[in-house]
């Protein structure tokens, strides 16, 4: 049994510097190590946006190599930076690389979309002040459902 | 004589080895493929350890192997922070929540569960053990049976390896080792390994999903 156990792992590492071991489907960079370091370090958001966006540069060299969840993660990470048209258009991606995407997509463009509409002020780095009149608590209401 | 006392042991040996690698038991997969589902949600794991950074460190390991078995899995991150504006950031919530009501949400055809068990570094004298142990739940979204599960438990510690080298090399050898996973243990290649194993093992793993050329085939040997 544990020579099984030594066994194991040496031969999956033979086989994969044979070569014969199949390759991974989907190009995924460093996805999980940026995402378990964000979690280590949640203030350190900036660099998880970088590090996502690297990742979905060179993934999208190949189109059907994109992973499942990749450009909504990084549409997400635009959308906490407050680039919200961005955020969309990434949503976008995904819902037409992944059908199955599509419900959950559909939701979170809407909520941007009305997130913005509610909020007309630039994504932080803009300089129109919100305009006057906005109800208030409207903002809010667009975050909900 | 002589040739049978050589022989006896080989047999021994064999029947040994083959007892070790026999396959554990097929799982019935009935269920699951009546539910064949298409996109997978993973949500926030639960953790049952004391430790704090397991489940973050944890829940990054498990998109790939079920993405790469054939199935849509959805942005683990994007999902938990969806789930915290819901008033679900604990995840021993998202857990008790209707599968149903967590599948409608966002579109998802089922839900893993998964929860840590063990996650922890023994230090002895020269080297460390590390162990991580892990429950796994897949649950169908539209009448929320549970359609698969698994449970693993790797325990990781490094070897001396004394063939060749003098005692003393390996001791030293060791002693380094020892230091370096005592600084840092290094969880993440028992989680993947775990991972890999619970989802690729055939017999008892996930069958391949619509995205893997093995869908539905013949060779999909465990479906």
């Amino acid at each position: 049994m544990s020579r099984l156990r030594v066994l194991l792992p040496l031969i999956i590492a033979a086989s994969y510097a044979a070569g014969c071991a199949p390759r991974t489907a989907y190009l995924w960079g460093d996805y999980d190590s940026a995402l378990y370091a964000h979690y280590a370090n949640p203030q350190d958001s900036e660099r998880y946006l970088e590090r996502l966006g690297r990742i979905v540069q060179k993934a999208e060299v190949e189109k059907d190599k994109v992973p499942p969840g990749l450009y909504a993660e990084y549409g997400y990470a635009l959308f906490e930076a407050g680039r919200l048209d961005e955020a969309v258009t990434y949503y976008r991606k995904e819902r037409e690389q992944w059908e199955e995407s599509s419900v959950f997509m559909e939701k979170m463009i809407r909520n941007t979309q009305r997130l913005k509409e509610n909020r007309p002020g630039p994504a932080p780095g803009g300089e129109l002040p919100p305009p006057a009149g906005i109800p208030p608590g409207a903002a809010a209401a667009g975050e909900a459902k | 004589m002589n040739r049978r006392g050589l022989l006896l042991p080989l047999l021994g040996f064999l029947i040994l080895s083959v007892g070790c690698a026999a396959a554990p038991p097929k799982k019935d997969y009935t269920v699951f493929r009546a539910a064949n589902p298409r996109s997978i949600l993973v949500i926030p794991v639960v953790n049952n350890t004391t430790n704090v950074e397991a489940p973050g460190l944890f829940l990054s390991t498990l998109s790939i192997p079920v993405a790469e078995r054939g199935y849509y899995v959805f942005p683990v991150n994007m999902v938990k922070r969806v789930l915290e504006d819901e008033g679900l950031s604990d995840p021993n919530l998202v857990h008790g929540a209707d599968t149903a009501r967590l599948c409608n949400l966002f579109g998802a055809d089922a839900v893993l569960y998964v929860s840590i068990e063990a996650w922890t570094a023994q230090y002895m004298v020269i080297t460390t053990q590390v162990t991580v142990e892990f429950d796994y739940v897949m649950k169908d979204g539209k009448t929320g049976d549970t359609i698969w599960k698994e449970h693993k438990r790797v325990v990781y510690a490094p070897q001396q390896q004394n063939g060749g080298g003098s005692p003393l090399a390996s001791l030293v050898a060791a002693a380094v080792q020892a230091a370096i996973t005592k600084a840092a243990p290094n969880y993440m290649p028992l989680a993947r390994q775990a991972n890999a194993e619970v989802i690729n093992t055939p017999g008892v793993g996930l069958p391949a999903g619509p995205h893997n050329k093995e869908y539905g085939k013949p060779s999909d040997s465990w479906k």
